[in-house]
């Protein structure tokens, strides 16, 4: 149940007893319209090593040791139009820790939030620049990873008429360069001040108690954005980029726009086709891509349902692109063409189903479902809601749904041709 | 079934050792919707020297036969096991280490039916050269994966410098070379050495009944026929020497920053006895004290930026061989190499290692060890990788409470050798990106 503890403050607590551990995150959401995210991101490093009551990282490390080994960690990521920065942090439970941890750690989250290492009110120089330089230098060093290279590509060429998704959450090299301490100040500032700020708390707690806590943080009222989530499901026209690098694996994504509504009876056939055609190790494309042909590493694809976007991701061999390709398009192909069994379409389910049980277990898994509860309407408050929506989908629902399956975009990061 | 209470973190461990010798260990959390369950075997990829069932002689396999040999057992004359655990809603899968081979399921329903999947695929083996040479292709794949990954590339290259007459010194997939050797004969061979069951362990972890699942689990294996065991001759011997050690070596890849490995050759066993075990817990302690985010020292390298957040280290000792790896992405290595070495040199007299700051880490160490228990797959992972050990995963809070600060200052005095240091540089190659 989310309370607000303050007009665009939002607190919702969930009591389980399930876990050793209490989690604790406090969620700034702004709409990416108005987000400066590379000084938003620096500002997560800025923040997470320095305070003013813990001014260097080993000071600030010592004290989270005090606190039975307590994980702490501030980071980025978009939702929808909207951009999140999270502060996390993780405490052995109050019960098993046998101290008021709890209180401890909303003190600590407070002091880090609110009272950052500042002089003459500005952030400290010497940890600006240096945090600068450190991320400048991972945003640079993302390309080894080349599946991150390729997933961040492939964004780019589908979002080529919206800069603001397919920048990465974190920003661009270029965009970090140009915070200054000023621009670093402002976006502090209108984080604090004007985000609308969602906190979750997970663990073996009290509702009234952790309301009363979290009047620690002294979060002042704000006004909220109206800024819908989700990014449009209106199909575009195909587009494809060639990259080249020095690589022994190629790999290849694409990426389909899906349309529905968030949670309506299209949303689960699109994540029942999503499965079929990719999602699980009993897909179209595991079984066929992968394993029958021998084609791949790895062949999968993944719903991203706030921004209506299915990704195939693939790691080959540089001369079988066209050959996967088509292959990938007669797996979709089949999907739509309803060429799968209902024994097949059931285990699929079946499989949905187990998975989100599973992620029941997990204390983050729940922790972001009460923030996408509180943030989405429309978002299943129940596992049972969740289980019904999924095996209430049908063959015919699945066939209609991948129908609305739309290639918009190819990205192929491959070896440099051999010069003859 | 034994029970075991550990009342220190609220957990209870059910053994039973069948009469084929697999043993079975369950913990039961009836609060969670899951169950994971890990059929492991004591064999991995260092594994390719052994004397096979019945013979004499040692056979020498190609590298990567283990990793080889978990991907082929999926796959049957008519099936494929993922397929059936699929059936049921489960997820399946299985890895490789250097020591080890796991064949895993996570499932929320159908726990039984799945516990016979998983002893049925593991146990009843199915090669041919279709298939196998199939495999090839997939692996093949994996392999050239891996080679684009300039973090194992640096890994892997350590331990080359470390270990260059031993197969730790292997990758865990083989060559591209070496996996075109194997052919079915060999899988079958290696198979019925090393999956006898007096050589696995089967750990069971989430929302079960101890007894249902050892009555499924010893139901199957009565069907089944096993020779009796035979002790396993393995050809790997422990590596503990510095005399044939690379000291120092570079390569150039297109990468972006350059990368720097530093290694410490273990040069005495380091068994998993409680003995052993305590000796591990006293080295990374050692290590978090000197390297990690509260350590004065480490501030004043991120401050002077010769290291930032990808630097890392670990403490890793495995059957036959232990080190220690430091390093992450730098901008001067030879400077961080030095300064490394600075610190080894001064062997237990590091200013960091003071009573108070002992104290916090290990009370740390305790919070993230009962945190880390929230994890099934952690908690099975965990208590199979011991499961032929003295001690197991429950144990480790009463051992790591018994750790001393004298304890990490011997540990050291015998893992900081500056004879043992090696280590292995990336640095950008011209054109790259």
């Amino acid at each position: 149940m989310r309370i607000e503890l303050t007009q665009g403050v939002g607190l919702t607590v969930v009591p389980t007893k399930k876990f050793k551990t209490t989690r604790i995150a406090i969620h700034f959401l702004t709409p990416l319209a108005q987000a400066d995210v590379a000084a938003r991101t620096l500002l997560t490093s800025v923040l997470e090593t320095s305070s003013a009551d813990y001014p260097t990282q080993a000071a600030l490390s010592a004290y989270l040791e005090s606190l039975f080994g307590a994980s702490f960690g501030i980071g980025v990521g978009k939702e929808g139009h909207w951009h999140r920065v999270t502060a996390g942090l993780t405490l052995l439970n109050d019960q098993f820790a046998q101290e008021n941890l709890l209180q401890q750690g909303v003190a600590f989250l407070a002091g880090v939030l609110n009272r950052p290492l500042l002089h003459a009110g500005q952030f400290d120089a010497d940890v600006f620049t240096r945090e600068q330089h450190n991320l400048h230098q991972y945003l640079q060093s993302l390309a080894e990873d080349r599946q991150t290279q390729a997933n961040l590509g492939l964004q780019a060429v589908y979002f080529d008429d919206d800069p603001l998704q397919a920048t990465p959450s974190f920003g661009t090299p270029k965009q970090l360069l140009a915070v200054t301490l000023n621009s670093l100040l402002h976006a502090y500032q209108q984080m604090l001040a004007q985000d609308r700020i969602e906190i979750v708390v997970l663990g073996d707690v009290a509702v009234s108690d952790v309301e009363k806590q979290m009047q620690a943080l002294k979060f002042a009222p704000r006004v909220i954005a109206s800024v819908a989530l989700p990014v449009s499901g209106d199909a575009r026209p195909e587009r494809t980029k060639v990259e080249t690098a020095p690589v022994n694996q190629a790999k290849l994504n694409l990426g389909y726009r899906a349309n529905f509504a968030l949670y309506s009876p299209a949303h689960y056939a699109a994540i029942v086709a999503n499965e079929l055609f990719g999602g699980s190790a009993l897909s179209l494309l595991f079984t066929n891509v992968r394993e029958k042909a021998s084609l791949a590493y790895y062949a999968s694809s993944s719903l991203d349902a706030m921004r209506h976007l299915v990704m195939v991701q693939t790691g080959i061999d540089a001369q079988a692109a066209p050959k996967v390709t088509q292959l990938i398009a007669d797996q979709l192909a089949a999907v739509q063409a309803g060429a799968f069994s209902a024994d097949k379409l059931q285990v699929i389910k079946d499989g949905l189903v187990a998975n989100r049980q599973t992620a029941y277990d997990s204390p983050r898994f729940l922790a972001r479902q009460a923030l996408l509860q509180a943030l989405l309407a429309a978002q299943p408050r129940e596992l049972a809601q969740y289980v019904a929506g999924v095996q209430a989908v049908t063959k015919a629902q699945v066939m209609a749904q991948a129908a609305t399956f739309n290639l918009e975009a190819q990205y192929l990061l491959t070896k440099q041709p051999k010069e003859s | 079934m034994e029970q075991h209470i550990y009342s220190d973190v609220a957990e209870t461990l059910y053994t039973q050792t069948l009469p084929n010798g697999l043993r079975v260990l369950v913990v039961n959390k009836p609060d969670y919707h899951e169950t994971y369950a890990l059929l492991a075997t004591d064999y991995g990829a260092i594994d390719t020297r052994y004397v096979p069932v019945g013979a004499t002689k040692f056979v020498q396999d190609p590298a990567g036969i283990a990793h080889f040999l978990e991907h082929k057992l999926f796959e049957k004359a008519d099936h494929d096991a993922f397929d059936l655990f699929g059936a049921t809603g489960a997820n399946a899968n299985a890895f490789t280490s250097t020591t080890r081979t796991a064949y895993l399921f996570s499932a929320s329903a159908q726990v039984e039916k799945n516990l016979t999947i998983l002893l049925d695929f593991v146990q009843d083996p199915y090669f041919t050269d279709k298939t196998v040479n199939k495999e090839k292709g997939i692996i093949g794949q994996e392999i050239q994966m891996y080679q684009d990954d300039p973090g194992w590339r640096s890994y892997v290259g350590l331990l080359g410098n470390l270990y260059p007459h031993h197969p730790a010194s292997v990758d865990v997939t083989g060559t591209q070379a070496s996996i075109a050797q194997i052919t079915p004969a060999m899988l079958y061979q290696a198979h019925a050495r090393f999956y006898h069951p007096s050589n696995m362990t089967l750990t069971v972890v989430g929302n079960c009944d101890p007894e249902a699942v050892l009555n499924v689990v010893a139901a199957n294996q009565a069907r089944k026929q096993f020779p009796a065991a035979t002790p396993i001759i393995r050809g790997v011997q422990p590596d503990l020497d510095v005399v044939d050690m690379q000291q120092a070596k570079t390569i150039q890849l297109p990468v972006v920053r350059p990368k720097v490995q530093v290694g410490i050759k273990g040069t005495q066993d380091v068994d998993d006895s409680a003995a052993g075990v305590s000796f591990q817990i006293a080295a990374r302690l050692l290590l978090e004290a000197l390297f990690g985010d509260s350590s004065p020292l480490y501030q004043k390298w991120y401050d002077a930026g010769l290291v930032d957040d990808s630097f890392d280290y670990s403490y890793d000792a495995q059957r036959t061989f232990n080190f220690v790896a430091l390093g992450g992405d730098v901008s001067q290595p030879q400077a961080l190499i030095a300064a490394i070495k600075a610190v080894i040199a001064r062997k237990s007299a590091q200013p960091e290692l003071s009573q108070a700051r002992f104290d916090r880490l290990k009370h740390a160490a305790l919070g993230k060890y009962y945190m880390s228990m929230n994890s099934l797959s952690g908690i099975a992972n965990a208590l199979s990788a011991q499961s032929f050990a003295q001690t197991n995963l429950f144990d480790y809070g009463r051992l790591l409470q018994q750790v001393t600060l004298a304890d990490v200052q011997k540990a050291a005095e015998q893992l900081f050798n500056l004879d043992a240091v090696t280590s292995f540089v990336i640095m950008p190659s011209q054109g790259g990106k």
